[in-house]
């Protein structure tokens, strides 16, 4: 009888270690004594979170904690889930002015075949900075022209860009004209251009059904001509299908409209970024169902008009209309500041834990993620934050970072300048002595 | 005296009489049973206006004055006589030269200083660019002006205006004063310092500066005679000293109340005589005016300047401000009591001064103070008031016969004297010119500054004599309004935004066919602009 | 009678003597701030109490204060209240920003292009800031004189100037001035400078002509002084450029220097000494960290941002630890904006540097307030509130110093300019019907 349990609970174990162990060393790490915010469910005031390989195997207020589990000491800390960036250039920006570190924009108008993820620079000095202050996940974002490529998701770890891509393609980049704005005076762009934008996106669309059906036409015929290869037909096929996101950057309220028409009329899944002039057209944006990730709030208000405050109320008014929310850096340099943005709205009028919310489960759940991030519950991966205070609030500091289970090295360009020169002010304390 | 002294006398006399005296005497007038509102005296409710020989030579009522034998007697009845008005500052009929090409790298934004490259020309004088057209003084009369002050605009150092009375196309015969005053910009030269604001106000200071120790060191040497090196001749400065140091009347344009303080500091530091144009915000710093006595040639442009908070607010509080708050700028002056002249400068289109008028009158300037700020005070503030602004005896005969109250919006000028010449006015024919030219279509644009060559595209819809459309580059889209086709001219405004930043630009130029041709001028300057039609089978 | 009532009448009477005279002389408000947190910055904090401000100076601070007569009273409770805050670095309120035609123009002053209807006023002031030095641009290695000026919004351009302001000429060194990101211009060549070494050798060239100009005119001076000056004896010509640098090295202007790197910092230090000038601040100075020493021992303070880097190879080594860093190794720190849009939000940026080194909340403040202050020389009327410094006050609905706040008052000389409460109201009454315009001839 104890040889058959034995035996089955080794088959057993075997089998469970085959499923789990592809990468990981099936090593268990507890963290205890923090405070944990799980973003879904109750804040646990003082508990553990047990992660089992890259994954949340359990937390709670006392889970029972396996022998031999690395215990790391969280008393007195938060426990938050890791921060997801809703757009970001993060990996594809070095040195704004500089051409040659830039690879996010690509020249001409129509572009749905280039993808962001294939541009990483693994070793960009950026990455470090974000992750030490608990972002642990982006949405990189090609940019410019019309159609503007495809974004994917990455974490913020990894030696090479295979190891960081979480996901790619996750939306196809469409941008409407932004608001022009010369100070806050706002030039009449002719409407027509918007419209006409939309007009132009419908006929991309149709013209890529069109070319799906000769070529299923042509597969099932031998002798109708198979359509020449076109590359920017074969990339919006997935759109047009309803397959592939739209992430469409749109700002005014009129150009919101027309977005939304659009995306109804033609039955596709969207995203809606930037929405500078959202809480004008909140409702609607609810009743379309689309949700909106915000661009920086480090930006003026698109026109004078609109109030000094507009960007920072925007995100309260569209998540209390009901719309699903969330935040973005829209930036390489400054991708650290993500929560601070959140902060703003929540300066403005957003509940405070919904401005956590946006940048945590809610970009997790826009970008159909949720399942495996974007809180910390049991089953999904590993990206746990520990902070001195309130994650969104300036004067925090993180301590650690989980990235899928390991912990991040928080090192980074900042770190290192000012260790090399403290030295010098050490070496010189030295002389003088 | 003798017999052949006298003859040499009378000979002398004929001969010297037949040198100097005009081509020809003039027609002796006389009006009769109008209204008369001479200005600077009573109205006259039944009068008579006797012109002879380019001047008036009295004034009455009627049964006061006797008719000359040798006057045409002219019916005016139901008529009223106005001075003629005067535009204390325009910049009509005027030529400017072509603009040398600049040879490729050569363009550079020097680290030094480089005076021989000074592209300021104060000695410019606006009476030598002069182009006068019929057309346009056909069109000044109608609107009952007679006398233009005439300007040279482009630049910081604008160059120096002449007063013309409209009488005719021959320049010489025009003037009536030559030059009157040095015109200042508040602007910056684009590829040259000064390139900002600022270095503008320091270029006026060290210029003005460099005036006086040059006309100091002149008259140094001078005293000596020798014993010193001559200096350098230097024809900016030598143009300028009239204005700097002898004090020669000197117009700011000032384009906000920034300007206007701006003026008056530079005024203040050099003692200079200055005169203020423009100013359409006056009425905002009307205590600091008070103080400086400054003439005033106030502008009937009522647009707010960009640096207005009313502009930076969006273009519906720019649209409201300019139909409701800058309209009372002239009432506001006359409420604070300060002397000003009205002009036309800044508008676009000339005879929306009419209309300009009346909206000051609506917005409270009395009607009275309007007539004298085209008349009298301009012609006080450009020191020509002993022989212009008024209806006196022994003043030029510069008169307008009204059918109504000189600013009346049914009100026709039906004629009009200058120099005591009559100019009947043709009755208008409905607002287009029969030939007006088709210009809708897309054209292909080159605009060419200093800078070099520029290609746009033109799109342009008309209707009737009046024009919009879209200028296109690789800078952008930008809007054109306010277009009026009239016969064969053309101007429109562009709204153009580069790099963020909007400068408004206005077009006057002439169409042809398939051809358009003219200038663009905006705050920096002036640049050629010519455009052909793209034909439709082409596009 | 008790002595304490006996003092409170005598104070009451003595302030409601200040309050109807005071008027007559100074153009200040009359404001009193009641039971908020009050963080003087200088003096400590006060967790409830109250500020006094008559004829736009602050007459008290304490707890409990009467409301003299006429006096409007503010309620802050439950609001922090700090010094109003100070921007030592950007370009807003100016009709231009750099006078690119030559390289060297220290005689363009930015005093004569003031724009006081600049709607970026009103942004600065909706986040907390009472006052600005407002430069000229880093296109020239020597650029023009700067201007101080209080936000007042709405008031005429003369009454934003503050006179008691150190007056500043604006340098450049690095990318900038050199035009580095500029390709060269209408196909010819590019403009000199177009080196670091130029960048230094054209300061030096124009300082070396500035002290000759000022020797010939000692020289004519003294001439003209002589028992019998020759009657051929004649001034030198006034030059509006080189008598700016003269005042620089006469001590009556001083230097405030846009830099980037450590080393070109260091060389232009020794060039202030090879001229006897004084530097007042190095601007931006992303590595600041790096010559602590330096700085701390040529008594050279710095303006910089707390975390904008990495947008020009320059700024390519800028930490976000700079600020913190430096401050505690004895260098004068300021937190700037550079321009309209992070004016409103310095606040936030002195918050970040307790996170990124560690300071404290008074020396975090400190970066925005007393610290500017002091470096552009204003620190007896602004940057704390104190007793006899000017009522610039600014009043947060949270911390200033938390990412959760917000501006909700910003009062300078005792005058409120900006009410987020007055303003949401006017925003829905103006939603519901036409605004009223200001008409000439009206009152504002």
């Amino acid at each position: 009888m104890k040889k058959r349990i034995l035996f089955f609970s080794l088959i057993i174990g075997l089998t469970v270690s085959a499923f789990f162990g592809t990468e990981e060393a099936t090593t268990y790490i507890a963290i205890k004594g923090a405070h944990i915010i799980p973003v879904v469910g109750e804040d646990i005031p003082e508990g553990t979170i047990l992660i089992n390989g890259n994954r949340i195997e359990g937390l709670g207020k006392d889970i029972p904690i396996p022998p031999g589990a690395k215990i790391v000491d969280a008393s007195g800390l938060y426990a938050y889930p890791g921060m997801i960036d809703g757009y970001c250039y993060l990996g594809l920006s070095e040195i704004g002015s500089i051409a040659a570190t830039n690879d996010y924009r690509e020249t001409g108008r129509i572009n749905p075949q280039v993808k962001a993820t294939e541009a990483l620079r693994p070793d960009s000095m950026h990455i470090p900075i974000a992750r030490a202050n608990g972002i642990t996940a982006a949405l990189v974002a090609p940019s410019g022209g019309f159609i503007a490529g495809q974004s994917g998701l990455i974490k913020l770890t990894g030696w090479t860009p295979e190891e960081m891509v979480i996901r790619s393609p996750v939306a196809m980049q469409v941008e409407f004209p932004a608001m022009i704005r010369a100070g806050f005076r706002r030039e009449e762009a002719p409407r027509e251009e918007a419209s006409k934008q939309v007009v132009e996106l419908k006929d991309w669309l149709n013209k890529a059904r069109y070319y799906q059906k000769r070529k299923e036409a042509a597969a099932r015929n031998l002798l109708l001509p198979f359509p020449e290869f076109d590359e920017t037909l074969e990339s919006l096929l997935p759109v047009a299908n309803g397959d592939l996101p739209l992430m469409i950057s749109v700002q005014a309220e009129k150009d919101i409209r027309a977005a939304i028409k659009f995306v109804q009329e033609e039955k596709l899944k969207a995203i809606f970024y930037g929405v500078s002039q959202g809480w004008k057209v909140a409702e609607e944006i609810k009743k379309a169902d689309i949700p909106v990730v915000f661009g920086s709030l480090n930006n003026m208000p698109p026109s004078w008009e609109d109030g000094y405050d507009s960007l920072y109320r925007n995100p309260s008014v569209l998540q209390k209309a009901g719309v699903k929310i969330a935040f973005s850096s829209q930036s390489a340099s400054s991708a650290k500041d993500l929560p601070y943005h959140a902060a703003k709205a929540a300066a403005f009028g957003l509940d405070k834990r919904e401005a956590l919310n946006a940048v945590t489960i809610y970009p997790a759940q826009i970008f159909g993620v949720s399942d495996i991030m974007g809180s910390l519950e049991k089953g999904k991966l590993a990206n746990i934050v520990l902070a001195d205070g309130d994650l969104l609030e300036l004067r925090t500091s993180v301590h650690k970072v989980f990235i899928e289970g390991k912990e991040a090295d928080l090192s980074n360009r900042f770190t290192e300048l000012l260790d090399k020169f403290k030295k010098r002010d050490e070496e010189r304390k030295l002389e003088e002595k | 005296m003798e017999t052949s002294k006298k003859l040499t006398a009378l000979f002398i006399a004929l001969f010297v009489g037949a040198v100097l005296s005009p081509a020809e005497v003039l027609p002796t007038y006389a009006l009769v049973n109008c209204r008369i509102v001479p200005v600077t005296s009573p109205v006259i409710e039944k009068g008579v206006v006797i012109i002879r020989d380019g001047l008036i030579e009295s004034i009455g009522a009627i049964g006061k004055i006797k008719i000359p034998e040798d006057a045409e007697v002219i019916e005016a009845e139901g008529m009223t006589a106005f001075p003629g008005l005067i535009l204390a500052h325009t910049s009509l009929f005027l030529e400017l030269p072509k603009e040398e090409r600049p040879v490729p790298g050569e363009a550079r934004m020097p680290s030094e200083p480089q005076p021989e490259k000074k592209v300021q020309n104060p000695g410019l004088r606006a009476f030598n660019l002069l182009k006068p057209k019929k057309t346009t003084i056909d069109g000044y009369h109608r609107i009952g002006i007679t006398t233009v002050l005439v300007a040279p605009e482009a630049g910081i150092f604008a160059g120096q205006s002449v007063l013309l009375n409209l009488n005719g196309e021959k320049p010489e015969a025009m003037v009536v004063k030559n030059p009157v005053a040095l015109h200042i910009n508040f602007v910056t030269e684009r590829n040259s310092y000064p390139s900002s604001l600022m270095g503008t106000v320091a270029f006026l200071k060290q210029s003005f500066l460099d005036a006086e120790y040059y006309s100091s060191y002149q008259s140094h040497l001078a005293r000596l005679q020798k014993g010193m090196k001559r200096p350098e001749y230097n024809p900016f400065l030598e143009a300028i000293i009239p204005y700097v140091i002898e004090k020669k009347p000197i117009v700011f344009t000032c384009g906000n109340q920034e300007d206007i303080k701006r003026a008056l500091r530079l005024q203040d530091e050099f003692k200079l005589n200055a005169f203020l144009s423009g100013a359409n915000e006056a009425w905002r710093v009307a205590d600091l005016l008070k103080k400086a006595q400054v003439p005033l040639l106030v502008s009937l442009d009522f647009r707010p300047p960009l640096s207005s908070e009313y502009s930076q607010r969006g273009e519906e509080e720019r649209k409201k401000a300019e139909k409701d708050i800058y309209p009372a700028n002239p009432q506001a002056l006359s409420k604070a009591g300060l002397k000003f002249a009205l002009t036309s400068s800044g508008l676009i289109d000339p005879s929306s001064f009419q209309k300009n008028v009346r909206e000051a009158i609506k917005a409270g300037l009395p009607q009275e103070e309007a007539l004298k700020a085209l008349t009298i005070t301009p012609a006080q503030f450009l020191g020509v008031d002993s022989v212009l602004g008024s209806l006196e005896p022994g003043k030029i005969a510069n008169l307008i016969l009204a059918n109504g109250e000189i600013f009346g919006e049914k009100t026709e000028v039906e004629k009009v004297f200058v120099d005591g010449v009559l100019f009947p006015i043709e009755k208008k024919a409905a607002e287009a010119k029969p030939t007006a030219a088709d210009i809708a279509g897309t054209w292909k644009a080159t605009v060419r500054t200093p800078m070099g060559e520029m290609e746009m595209t033109m799109e342009l819809e008309q209707e009737g004599s009046q024009v919009k459309g879209f200028m296109s580059s690789q800078m952008g889209k930008w809007e054109i309004k306010d277009g009026i086709l009239s016969g064969a001219e053309l101007t429109f405004t562009l709204a153009a935004t580069i790099m963020g930043e909007t400068m408004e630009m206005a077009f006057s130029g002439k169409t042809e066919k398939d051809t358009i041709e003219g200038t663009i001028s905006s705050a920096m300057g002036n640049a050629e602009f010519r455009a052909t039609r793209i034909p439709k089978a082409m596009e | 009678m008790k002595e304490a009532d006996m003092n409170k009448k005598v104070l009451a009477f003595f302030l409601g003597t200040i309050i109807t005279i005071i008027p007559c002389f100074s153009a200040g408000g009359n404001l009193l701030i009641k039971n908020g947190t009050i963080l003087t910055v200088t003096k400590g904090s006060l967790p409830k109490g109250d500020i006094l401000i008559v004829g736009g100076v602050i007459r008290q601070i304490g707890e409990n204060i009467e409301a003299p007569e006429g006096v409007r009273v503010i309620d802050a409770s439950g609001k922090y209240v700090i010094p109003g805050i100070i921007d030592s670095h950007t370009h807003i309120a100016l009709s231009g920003t750099n006078e690119m035609g030559e390289a060297i123009t220290p005689e363009v002053n930015m005093s004569e292009v003031i724009q006081a209807e600049d709607l970026s006023i009103f942004t600065a002031l909706s986040g907390g800031v009472t006052m600005v030095h407002t430069m000229h641009g880093s296109g020239n290695p020597i650029g023009g004189q700067n201007i101080t000026l209080k936000m007042k919004w709405g008031r005429p351009a003369e009454e934003l100037i503050v006179p008691q302001a150190y007056k500043t000429l604006k340098f450049a060194l690095g990318e900038n001035p050199k035009q580095a990101s500029r390709p060269a211009f209408g196909g010819g060549s590019q403009r000199y400078p177009a080196s670091r070494m130029g960048v230094n050798a054209i300061i030096r060239k124009k300082l070396l002509e500035a002290k000759n100009y000022m020797l010939q005119w000692e020289r004519y001076l003294e001439a003209k002084k002589s028992k019998n000056p020759p009657k051929t004896l004649f001034p030198p010509r006034k030059d509006l450029r080189l008598e700016a640098l003269a005042e620089l090295l006469r001590g009556n202007l001083l230097a405030r220097c846009h830099s980037y790197r450590a080393d070109e910092s260091l060389e232009f230090i020794d060039l202030s000494k090879e001229f006897g000038f004084k530097i007042a601040c190095f601007e931006h100075i992303p590595e600041a960290f790096k010559i602590t020493r330096e700085l701390r021992r040529e008594g050279i303070g710095i303006s910089v941002f707390l975390d904008n880097w990495a947008y020009k190879v320059e700024a390519s080594e800028g930490i976000a630890y700079s600020a913190a860093y430096c401050t505690r190794n004895g260098v004068l720190v300021s937190i700037n904006s550079d321009g309209g849009e992070r004016i409103r939000r310095l606040f936030n940026d002195a918050g970040k540097a307790m996170k990124y080194g560690g300071l404290t909340e008074e020396e975090a403040l400190k970066l925005i307030t007393i610290n500017p202050a002091i470096q552009l020389g204003v620190e007896k009327i602004a940057g704390s509130l104190e007793v006899g410094k000017h009522g610039d006050v600014a009043v947060f609905n949270e911390h200033p110093l938390s990412a959760y706040t917000r501006c909700e008052m910003t009062i300078v000389e005792g005058d409120v300019y900006f009410d987020r409460n007055q303003y949401l109201k006017e925003r829905e009454d103006a939603e519901k019907r036409g605004k009223d315009m200001k008409k000439p001839g009206g009152e504002k």
